[in-house]
């Protein structure tokens, strides 16, 4: 768990790149977390995102083939690594750790 | 039909983003666009938009590597390239020599008109507190027009003006009292002249004229004189002067109080001696009073810089000019001394340039050459880019980054312009005292003075940047693997539209200055030929002395015993350059307030035979002596004097000069009486006394110069064993009149020959580069079946368009800047056609000529060689 904080924005970008395996890339990404969680975000926002996960080591890149929607640019598509599976997991254990330890009564709302 | 995102942001992307994220940035904005844009377009445009702006991160963009530097100042890389450039060099002699022949020519040129114009410019700026002389002008209002002259009243009072420190009187000129014959103490047969001025005490305080040993104030007492170095070195040797005594005339005797240092070229104001004001009142014989109404050169310094305009009205204040001449329309005007030299002319009272005019012109010139020169090299080098592809594909396949490129061939460039730039400076060198001599002006080349070796520093780089740079930019951007290929044709097309744009400017430049040359050429041409009205030419001009005046008769007859000498007459002006103008001219029916100068010659009864003036009406002067001793009756006037006097039958017509009664006997031809820049103006000859000439005009039969002159000699002699005779050919004197011009001419002519060359230069390489380029095309043309001629036709056709464009820019320039040149003459040629048909035909022909040489052995080879090597 050292030093390797996984902001709310990552966490959602890391998991879009491993739901949209193999094809994911950035364009790909901004759909499917619009679709998935509702955010629209704009294409640098996302680019930035993917390019700081891969410096941080969670994600690794490569590039596909060249395309005609794209004019005959290539993709850069992104996987996950070990590493980003694991950050992936650990923050996913500890919310739910720390979900079941809130007693009952902090989460009851009925009027009383 | 394909919408595509907008271009320019487009680019703005391609030029911001890191090469290695470019492809997937601009990819995903392409397809966010082009989904968009199924539904709706100027949305996707506008999304579009502002996606790049959003990208425009810190991350994404371009960043330089550092490491890139590294590369290039490997010790092993730069022996590499020094290798390769020789090798170039040399493998290609004849395109790196006329590379280094166009630039050094280009230098050469630029070099010496700059050492013209800085000579110019440096006129009269030696002096202290130059900013605080001025000079005061005499304008005078003569019907309408102004005359200008560069004196002022004697009279004039400046004590009522208190911005003024100090005034200097000097009087100067070209004859006796000013030039002097002096004798040296070794020598007392032989006399030698010198000129000189008078002046008040304030002459060496005023001026920087810095005296070297003697009295600081030599004029402050009366008879002392101050001699030259040169002065004091030809007559003492070696030595000491100070506080001799030595005669002037062999009558005064004065002591020589000082000696200063020798005027340098560059001052308007010369002379070998100065005298005190004193002397020349004994020598003219006439008392202050007289003394006061004469007009000399009148210099003004001033405690502290002033405005030119507020102190000429000072000066008219009637205390200061006072209000005899304000009365006579005569105005006085302070100019700025230091600039005196350069804007000398007047036109109707104003300013109107001088020699500043020929100073432009030549800049112009210079840079226009040395662009030409650098436009040569600029093209050589982007035509001989293609026959280094290879080299430099290969260079960049193994890793030579685009700035090393860059560096290598600036330098290589660099190296060139340089060795280009030792070179001309060595034939400048050389050169220069043949320069020197056409020009007549002492240049020397200084290149370690003043800031000579900053400007030079500072222009090299200049020019290598220049020169360097473009070509250095095209070659490191070919791409490596369409070189490899052979597929070079692209690379070129970019520049070979600029290097079509420097052929038109080079072209225009050089048809511009040969033009502009020729009508030059014709103009002083006409001068020399147009009739001046009078005999100049076969005509010595003799200055008398007095023993020699009194001796008239005895000389005269000497003279005309020899069958060379076909008449002698005098008079006390040179018709060729009359100077002054006479006012006080009245006749019957003239009009009070008509404002007319006339030109008025006082001569001998034998003078305008001897010049040959042709007597339209009435009779010539009388032969015998006139007794009386002031304006005698006898007046002969021109043709134009006597319509301005409007005589209907002018023999027999009385006039006044001044306050003299005169008689019209007679009315010659109009005739010149200064150069041709200024109109005819009306001439009255009237008979003077033999003893108040200033020359005698003695006319011998063509070609008999030589001997005439020794038989003048030695009839002066005769008369005179101990004076040195005073002459001038009036030949030689009328080329003075036109020493600028003469001068600008020759100039034009050597640099319309430079800039001929190096054209020259120029179409020969690109011809010899296209020649090369199209070697297949050709090939493949003779296969077809071309002749020879339809080759060369076709080669012909890119260098035609260039022609075109040429002539179309610089034939109106040249038009319009000789037509004002021209108009600086009263009298001028007009401008012929067929001076533009010639050159521009004879520059098609010369690229006709060049192409064709060049061509030749390409063109004969056979096309199966040629084709054979695909």
């Amino acid at each position: 768990m050292k030093g390797t904080y996984l902001g709310e924005l990552e966490e959602l970008v890391l998991l879009t790149v491993g739901i949209l395996y193999p094809e994911a890339y950035g364009v790909a990404v901004m759909d499917e977390i619009e679709k998935q969680a509702g955010r629209s975000l704009n294409i640098s926002a996302v680019h930035a995102v993917l390019t700081r996960l891969e410096e941080k080591g969670f994600l690794k890149s490569k590039m596909s083939d060249p395309t005609e929607e794209r004019g005959g640019r290539r993709k850069r598509i992104f996987l996950l690594t070990a590493a980003g599976k694991r950050a992936l997991e650990e923050a996913n254990e500890l919310r739910t750790q720390l979900f079941n330890q809130i007693p009952k009564m902090a989460l009851q709302f009925r009027l009383a | 039909m394909k919408i595509s995102p907008p271009r320019w942001a487009d680019r703005f992307l391609e030029w911001y983003c890191h090469p290695a994220l470019l492809e997937e940035i601009q990819g995903d904005a392409y397809e966010l666009f082009y989904r968009t844009a199924k539904v709706n377009e100027r949305k996707a445009k506008l999304s579009f938009i502002w996606n790049v702006l959003r990208f425009f991160r810190w991350k994404n963009i371009k960043k330089r590597k550092p490491n890139q530097e590294n590369n290039i100042l490997h010790a092993a890389m730069l022996k590499n390239i020094l290798t390769v450039s020789l090798r170039n060099f040399s493998r290609y002699p004849g395109h790196s020599f006329i590379n280094v022949t166009g630039l050094a020519a280009g230098f050469t040129c630029a070099f010496l008109i700059l050492l013209w114009v800085s000579h110019e410019y440096s006129f009269d700026q030696f002096h202290n507190d130059k900013e605080r002389l001025y000079k005061v002008l005499t304008h005078v209002d003569a019907n309408g027009t102004i005359q200008t002259y560069d004196v002022a009243g004697n009279n004039m009072d400046v004590s009522t003006v208190p911005e003024v420190e100090s005034i200097t009187r000097i009087s100067s000129g070209n004859r006796w009292p000013h030039e002097l014959c002096f004798r040296p103490e070794d020598e007392p047969n032989e006399c030698i002249y010198f000129n000189g001025i008078y002046s008040n005490e304030t002459l060496f305080s005023n001026f920087n004229f810095p005296i070297l040993s003697g009295d600081p104030s030599p004029l402050s007492k009366p008879a002392q004189i101050a001699i030259s170095e040169k002065m004091a070195q030809t007559l003492y040797a070696s030595q000491n002067p100070i506080g001799k005594t030595i005669k002037i005339d062999d009558t005064r005797e004065v002591v020589i109080a000082s000696v200063f240092k020798d005027i340098p070229g560059q001052s308007s104001i010369q002379f070998d001696f100065a005298l005190p004001f004193d002397i020349l009142k004994k020598q003219w014989g006439i008392d202050d009073n007289m003394l006061a109404q004469q007009f000399f050169n009148i210099y003004l310094k001033t405690k502290s810089p002033v405005d030119t305009k507020t102190l000429s009205e000072k000066l008219n204040n009637e205390q200061v000019i006072s209000a005899a001449y304000k009365a006579q329309k005569i105005k006085y005007e302070a100019y700025a001394f230091p600039d005196w030299h350069l804007k000398s002319k007047f036109e109707n009272g104003r300013n109107s340039g001088g020699r500043i005019e020929y100073v432009t012109l030549f800049i112009i010139i210079g840079t226009l050459v040395m662009l030409m020169a650098v436009i040569n090299f600029v093209n050589m080098a982007t035509a001989r880019a293609a026959l280094r592809a290879k080299e430099i594909g290969i260079r960049k396949v193994t890793g030579a980054y685009r700035g090393s490129l860059i560096v290598q061939f600036m330098g290589e460039a660099f190296f060139i312009v340089f060795v280009a730039f030792v070179i001309s400076a060595l034939v400048t060198q050389l050169v220069l005292p043949f320069f020197n001599q056409l020009i007549g002006e002492p240049l020397t080349l200084n290149l370690l003075s003043n800031k000579m070796p900053l400007y030079l520093a500072g222009g090299l780089i200049l020019i290598a940047l220049m020169a360097g740079f473009y070509p250095a930019l095209i070659i490191s951007s070919f791409q490596p693997a369409t070189i490899l290929k052979g597929q070079l044709s692209n690379a070129t097309t970019g520049s070979l539209r600029l290097r079509k744009v420097l052929m038109v400017v080079q072209l225009s430049a050089s048809v511009g200055i040969i033009i502009f040359g020729s009508i030059l050429y014709r103009q002083l041409d006409f001068i020399t030929q147009t009739n001046l009205g009078f005999d100049r030419s076969n005509t010595i001009r003799l200055e008398p002395t007095f023993t020699l005046l009194k001796n008239y008769d005895a000389f005269k007859n000497d003279l005309l015993g020899n069958p060379v000498i076909e008449s002698v007459g005098a008079s006390d002006s040179n018709p060729l350059n009359a100077g002054g103008g006479n006012v006080g001219v009245s006749w019957q029916g003239k009009s009070p307030d008509l404002r007319v100068s006339f030109k008025t010659i006082g001569c001998f009864y034998d003078f305008p035979q001897t010049i040959g003036l042709e007597l339209l009406e009435g009779n010539n002067f009388r032969a015998d002596r006139q007794i009386r001793d002031s304006l005698a009756t006898e007046v002969l006037i021109s043709k134009k004097a006597a319509s301005m006097m409007g005589f209907d039958n002018p023999v027999g017509e009385k006039i006044t000069i001044g306050d003299v009664a005169c008689e019209v006997v007679g009315v010659v031809n109009d005739f010149h009486t200064a150069s041709l820049h200024t109109e005819i103006e009306p001439v009255i000859l009237y008979r003077k006394q033999i003893y108040y000439v200033s020359a005698i005009y003695i006319k011998y039969q063509p070609g008999m110069a030589q001997q005439a002159q020794e038989i003048v000699n030695s009839a002066y002699k005769k008369i005179e064993p101990t004076f040195t005779m005073k002459y001038w050919f009036q030949d030689e004197t009328f080329h003075e009149l036109y020493k600028t011009e003469i001068l600008a001419s020759r100039l034009v002519l050597i640099f319309s020959i430079m800039a001929l060359v190096i054209a020259i230069i120029g179409i020969t390489g690109l011809a010899t580069f296209n020649v090369m380029r199209k070697t297949k095309e050709i090939g493949i043309r003779r296969v077809f079946g071309a002749s020879i001629t339809e080759v060369l036709g076709v080669l012909f056709k890119e260098f035609s368009w260039v022609l075109l464009f040429a002539v179309a820019v610089s034939a109106p320039l040249a038009w319009y800047s000789s037509n004002q040149w021209l108009n600086g003459f009263a009298y001028r040629t007009a401008i012929p056609w067929w001076v533009f048909a010639v050159t521009i035909a004879g520059a098609g022909l010369l690229i006709l000529i060049i192409i064709w040489l060049q061509g030749r052995k390409t063109i004969g080879t056979n096309p199966t060689q040629v084709l054979r090597s695909e």
